[in-house]
Formats: C-alpha cells, structure tokens, sequence
C-alpha cells in the first residue's frame, strides 16, 4: 500500500468500514427472522369441494339416513407444528354460539373431535360425512338421537328443534397450548386470543313418530 | 358509547375554554368529572374479564403435548420442515392409534388397549429423541450458518474496498495517459 497516499488510505478505511457495517446489516437480515401474522384457517366445503352444495339437491331439509358430505380443512399459519382439535357441535336456533368477543365456546354438546398436528403452513383437510340415523318426534319437537359420522355412530343428547327446523352443526377450532399443557378454543397471537368457528344450518322435518 | 363520547367531548370543550366560566361552575364540572371517573372506573370492573376457558379434550396424554413442546424446540433451533415432516407423520400415527386406543372399551380388549398404549408410548419416544437429536444438529447448523453469513459479508466489505482501490488506481492512471497525450495548439 506504499503506493498510496495517507488520504486515500483513509478514504479506503472510510469506505471498507461503511461497507463492512452495510454488509453486517445485511447479514443481521438475512439472519433474523421476520415477524409475521400467526393465524389459522377453517373451512368446511361442500361435497365438490367447493364452498357449494352443502346439501343433497340444494335442499336444506336432510332425511333420515340421507348422506351428506362436506370436508373440513384447517390451515396452519403460526409459524411452527401445531396439535388441533375440531370440535363438532350439535344444537339448534336457541342454543348460544360461539363467542367471538369473549373467545368462550358454544355450550351445544359435543359429537366428535377430529384431531391433528399441522405443519406450519400446511393445511390439513379430513372429509366428514355425515347423516341422521335416528331422530324422533314428540309434540311440536323433533329430537335427534344418533348421527352417523364417517361411519362412526354418535348418540346425541338433549337435541331438538321445533318442528325440526334450524339444527345447525358447529365446528370450533381448539389448539393445544404447551404452556397450560390442555386444549383451548381458539390460538394466541401477538398477545391476542382469536377464535375461528362456524356452522351450517339444517332442517330434519321427517323424523319417525315416537 | 356515543353519549359518552359526546358527554366527554363537551367537558373537554368547557375545560379548554374554562377561561369562561365563573367560579362557581368549575366545582360544578370537577364534581361531574369524578362521577364520570367513578363510573368508568365501575364499568372497567364491572365488564367481564377476557376469559379463555381451557379444557383437556377426550383422553390425550400430556406426553403429546411435552412432544410437541420438543418439536417447537427443534423447530426454534432451525430444523427444516422436511426434517420435522417426519416427526410429525409419527406424531399423527401415534394420535390415530390412540384414538383406536379409546374406543377399546370392551374388557375383553384391555390387553389389546394396552398393547396400543405401549405402541403410542414407543413412537413418542422415538420422536422426542428425534427431535432431540434434530436441535442439536439443527442449531449447530444454524450457528454455522449465521458465522458464515457474518464472515461472508466481512469478506464482501474487503473485496469491495479492494475493487474501489483498483478502480480508482485505474481511474488515475486513465487520467495521467489522457493529461500526457493532450496536445497544446496555439489559436
């Protein structure tokens, strides 16, 4: 370096020091991972796999024994492997859905759960189908007994309707936390509590006399 | 919601102009200020606490949840979701047999249960000594990798100070040659 005059020498410095800070800043980035949004998605589709169709015929009012299909999908955005639960829910116009606000479940009772662990980024989809095996009518109310869920029986108590309209199945979405070491309803993220259901509607106007 | 904010807006408006109003008005408005304060402080009690109910669904073992707790430590130590797809194929696989393992309810079917429960217990420990050994191998690779990106971007601030340095020894040179073959005319 004798060549060189002692203010290019400096000017060199100058330079190879605001290059090395610029390029560690650059390497800090490449590095650090960035913060993003955490969230899960649920969907239920129809039996084509579309957001259509959820009814034989388009007709809302299920019969006795008739098969519906949907399929039910979560997608997993939290950044890491998560252990979810769908809960499936039966109730009717009056029972309480799910609280968005409070993130408190549905007190509808319980049917099934359908559980999983879920890669960041990947979304898990199950099928469910479903049909009524069993329902009764005594008086103005239509009661129903048993559902039938990926050939699976399920007893169901306490549920009716009047005239067997508006049942409707609720799906809630439940994440393992590690910290409590038990299933909640919904996730954290970035210090908040977000929930994710929903639920499809449907008639049973043709049960068998009690 | 809206009267409140307009109740506030309106004392907010009387004390910015508070110049206005005579002496007997200013107990007046500090008395209403500490029922407005008294009452806010009572609807904060009084609204109900953001609850979360938690609950353990059907009959999962608190040994899916350590599990998990493994994975999230690899996943943290910078294992890759190839690596990790691995675990949690077994991870599922476990989940599946437990659920088997549940619907064993007959007394005939406790031998069969607890064979399940024995295969559930095997696989979750394959996969948190796998996910064991993916932390150390992920975050050693992770430090190496972060070293090599820090030492990768010293070596770009050198050579990118050697190339300014040839640059501008060219540039000089470049200069010198076109001062010496400049020709003087007379006009």
């Amino acid at each position: 370096m004798s060549f060189m005059s002692s203010q290019n020498r400096r000017t060199l410095i100058v330079i190879f020091i605001t290059l090395l800070i610029v390029c560690q800043m650059v390497a800090y980035v490449a590095t650090t991972p960035r913060p993003r949004e955490q969230f899960f998605q649920l969907y239920v589709l129809g039996a084509k796999h579309m957001a259509a169709d959820y009814y034989p015929n388009n007709d809302t009012d299920i019969r006795l024994g008739e098969p519906v299909t949907w399929y039910l999908g979560v997608t997993d955005n939290m950044g890491s492997v998560q252990l979810v639960s769908i809960l499936v829910k039966i109730g009717n116009q009056t029972i309480k859905p799910p609280d968005d606000q409070q993130a408190l479940e549905s007190p509808a009772p319980v049917v099934t759960q359908f559980m999983r662990f879920i890669q960041d980024n990947e979304t898990w989809e199950t099928p469910f189908a479903w049909s009524i095996s069993d329902a009764v009518s005594s008086g103005n109310a239509t009661h129903i007994l048993t559902l039938q869920i990926n050939n699976e029986t399920y007893q169901i108590q306490d549920c009716s309707a009047s005239n067997g309209h508006n049942f409707r199945i609720i799906f809630e979405l439940w994440t393992w936390q590690t910290d409590a070491n038990a299933f909640e309803f919904g996730w954290t993220a970035g210090g908040e509590h977000r929930v994710a259901w929903l639920q499809v509607w449907f008639n049973m106007t043709s049960p068998r006399l009690a | 919601m809206l009267q409140w904010g307009h109740a506030l807006g309106r004392y907010r408006y009387m004390a910015c102009n508070r110049d206005y109003l005579n002496e007997s008005q200013l107990p007046r408005i500090q008395s209403k200020l500490a029922i407005i304060a008294v009452l806010a402080l009572l609807a904060v009690i009084a609204i109900e606490p953001f609850a979360v109910r938690s609950q353990t669904v059907g009959t999962l073992e608190p040994r899916f949840g350590q599990t998990l707790v493994k994975l999230h430590q690899s996943e943290t130590a910078g294992a890759t979701s190839s690596e990790v797809a691995e675990l949690v194929a077994l991870l599922n696989k476990a989940l599946e047999l437990d659920g088997e393992a549940v619907k064993l309810n007959a007394p005939d079917q406790t031998q069969k249960r607890a064979d399940l429960r024995a295969q559930v217990d095997q696989m979750l420990t394959t996969v948190e000594n796998r996910a064991a050994d993916l932390t150390v191998v992920a975050s050693q690779r992770s430090y190496t990798n972060k070293v090599l990106t820090y030492v990768g971007g010293a070596i770009a601030a050198v050579l990118g100070t050697i190339a300014y340095a040839f640059i501008v020894a060219f540039y000089q040179k470049y200069r010198v040659k076109r001062t010496f073959q400049m020709r003087v005319t007379r006009k």
